[in-house]
């Protein structure tokens, strides 16, 4: 990855003379080939067989699409706060990736809300029934309004350094606006399971907090990812080295340890408590998916904690997904806990017994073919290498 | 104007399920999905266990938050104080599933319980979740209303029949299943009630018999805590109980 610098100039749009690396060619066509055959199989099911080719039912009302679509949107919030740290608080470390970053969060975004369109009933309705329903208590009409204003700051921000415009005020109140919706977004889709007091198991203050951090530590892991994509001979700036060799592996090892932590203690929270719902929690010990989620932490801890370990691009390759996989089965595991003990349904319906059906399954390789050809679409044609110059000069 | 309620009486209630099937009926519902249902418990074991039961409507509740958490106000109280679900607005959300802590509203989208699909029994060609051979005339049914055959991709409840409920003229304090004038206006599940178990009328009238009955018998509403005030009222008299309501019970030691 080397820097390129621009700082003057309108610029073209889409770089459309450039060609494409042989990394963008093979994302590209790997993540369309599996997007469009998943893709297809969705449609034909949703087409076939609506919403009833999905596991849900009246006891488990959200199934496993709302867990990918967690994750890729609070992903994207974590890579709006990366981008952040540079256009907001100048620590400029960060500038080689700011741009980059942003893109990711873009992407995310949309892949996140195209998952989301394929669970809700009538997505399109959705365009008119929420404005002018105007419903201001709940929190889910409101995780749509910062969602939206948060994808148009992105989009204005993203234009504005794709014009070489790093520096100007409008640029810096676009990035603090940007900043603080990428704050508020995730935190409301926090409350949108927080607020929720017939679902103790959902139910916690924390919730929020929960999410940014989880969100931001996906990220951190997405871009481990990307660097340790990206071949590092070729790559002879020590900024991009500093980055990816020291900076980004310690903020994932750090973001991982205070997302154990945070686990550690919701975990024993649920356990001790006889609240009514709480028994979800000891279920959940059961549940392959809780082991996963601890492996996957525990794995990327030890891998990310040893200094020579942690800037090794094979092992970053390896800690980051195996982080994502982690993380993944966190989101699906914190839908199922929170609707394990149904509400109402009598003493013989005991637990509900919810698993992914295929065409739900259908949607993770759908989500991220989408996001591989997004990104490498985007790393081939809007210049994602570019950052503001001279950066290290200006730490 | 009236804000309606219903009273259950647990000492009267056989836990037959004729409310259920009478809803059933009334409001075209697939098989297992039961607007009204009732549920079973049970507490100990041999030879001091015991059963009881739970008949349970939507809770029309006065303080509701599946209203509060409806991104679109798809859902929403009327003024004589009934939930109710414009379907044309819904966007199958389920969030309003999700905050309901009574687990009284239902997506039709799912795997049927039962064999045959009588959605592929009775295919609708006109929009909609199926076409049953019973249902209502179609000039009572109402989409903003949530009465009727429903659409694909919404939420659906109990409407404390409120296609039967509304006619009923205004100042009525009590809709009674045995007064011939009230019969018609009375929801399903009162009128077909074999024990009379239930009553059906305006909380806010004192003339009510509703009211006195919660009065005078110590009426209960379920799960009070969670702050979204029923407005149906259990009597638990001396020959039955609130039964403990806990879905699943963990095992101590």
């Amino acid at each position: 990855m080397n820097i390129s610098t621009t700082t003057t100039g309108r610029l073209a749009l889409l770089d459309l003379e450039s060609k494409p690396t042989p990394l963008n060619a093979t994302l590209m066509l790997l993540g369309g080939i599996v997007g469009a055959i998943s893709f297809a199989i969705v449609f034909w099911m949703l087409a076939t067989e609506g919403h009833a080719s999905f596991n849900t039912s009246s006891d488990v009302a959200w199934g496993a699409p709302i867990a990918y679509y967690l994750f890729f949107l609070l992903a994207s919030s974590g890579l709006s706060i990366i981008a952040s740290l540079d256009t907001v608080f100048g620590v400029k470390v960060f500038y080689p990736i700011a741009k980059r970053c942003v893109w990711l969060s873009i992407i995310t975004l949309v892949t996140g809300f195209t998952l989301l369109a394929l669970e809700l009933g009538h997505p399109f309705r959705m365009l008119w029934a929420m404005p002018t329903g105007l419903q201001i208590k709940s929190p889910m009409w409101w995780m749509g309004v910062l969602y939206s204003i948060d994808f148009v700051l992105l989009l204005m921000k993203f234009y504005r350094l794709h014009q070489g415009d790093w520096e100007s005020r409008h640029t810096h109140h676009l990035s603090v606006a940007s900043f603080v919706i990428c704050i508020l977004a995730p935190g409301t889709l926090g409350l949108v399971f927080g607020m929720m007091a017939m679902r103790p198991a959902w139910y916690s203050p924390v919730m929020p907090m929960y999410f940014i951090l989880t969100g931001f530590a996906t990220a951190t892991a997405f871009m481990l990812f990307i660097g340790s994509l990206a071949p590092r001979g070729t790559d002879t700036s020590p900024e991009m080295r500093l980055l990816n060799d020291e900076v980004l592996p310690r903020l994932f090892f750090l973001a991982v340890l205070a997302v154990v932590a945070m686990r550690f203690g919701q975990i024993l929270t649920g356990l001790w408590s006889n609240y009514e719902g709480m028994e979800a929690n000891w279920r959940a010990l059961r549940h392959p998916l809780f082991y996963v989620e601890l492996l996957g932490y525990m794995t990327a801890l030890v891998l990310a904690a040893k200094t020579d370990w942690r800037a090794s691009p094979g092992l970053q390759f390896v800690a980051s997904v195996i982080f994502m996989i982690a993380m993944f089965s966190a989101r699906l595991e914190l839908l199922i806990v929170g609707q394990e003990v149904p509400l109402f349904k009598g003493y013989w319906a005991g637990y509900t017994n919810y698993w992914p059906s295929f065409t739900e399954w259908m949607l993770v390789p759908l989500g991220m073919g989408m996001f591989l050809f997004l990104y490498g679409a985007g790393d081939w044609l809007l210049r994602l290498n570019e950052a503001r110059a001279p950066a290290l000069q200006r730490r | 104007m009236a804000r309606w309620g219903m009273v259950i009486d647990l000492e009267r209630c056989t836990g037959c399920q004729a409310c259920t099937t009478a809803c059933q009926l009334e409001n075209t519902r697939l098989p297992g999905e039961h607007w009204q249902d009732v549920l079973f418990y049970n507490e100990g074991e041999y030879p001091s266990g015991k059963l009881s039961w739970l008949p349970r409507p939507c809770m029309h509740c006065e303080n509701p938050s599946c209203v509060a958490v409806c991104p679109t106000r798809a859902t929403y109280k009327t003024e004589d104080g009934v939930v109710l679900v414009n379907w044309d607005r819904c966007i199958g959300c389920r969030y309003c599933m999700i905050a309901c802590p009574y687990g009284v509203r239902f997506y039709a989208e799912e795997k049927q319980k039962t064999q045959p699909d009588v959605r592929k029994v009775w295919p609708s060609d006109e929009g909609k979740i199926w076409n049953p051979p019973w249902a209502m005339p179609k000039h009572r049914q109402d989409m903003k209303r949530g009465i009727g055959v429903q659409p694909k991709n919404v939420v659906s409840k109990c409407t404390f029949c409120y296609h039967r409920v509304s006619q009923a003229p205004k100042g009525t304090p009590d809709l009674d299943p045995n007064d011939p004038k009230t019969r018609d206006f009375t929801p399903a599940c009162v009128v077909t009630c074999a024990p009379n178990a239930r009553w059906f009328g305006d909380l806010d009238n004192p003339n009510s018999k509703v009211r006195k009955l919660i009065a005078e018998k110590r009426g209960v509403r379920l799960n009070d805590q969670t702050g979204n005030r029923p407005q149906v009222y259990y009597l638990a008299g001396e020959a039955a109980a609130i039964p403990e309501t806990r879905s699943v019970r963990r095992k101590e030691g």
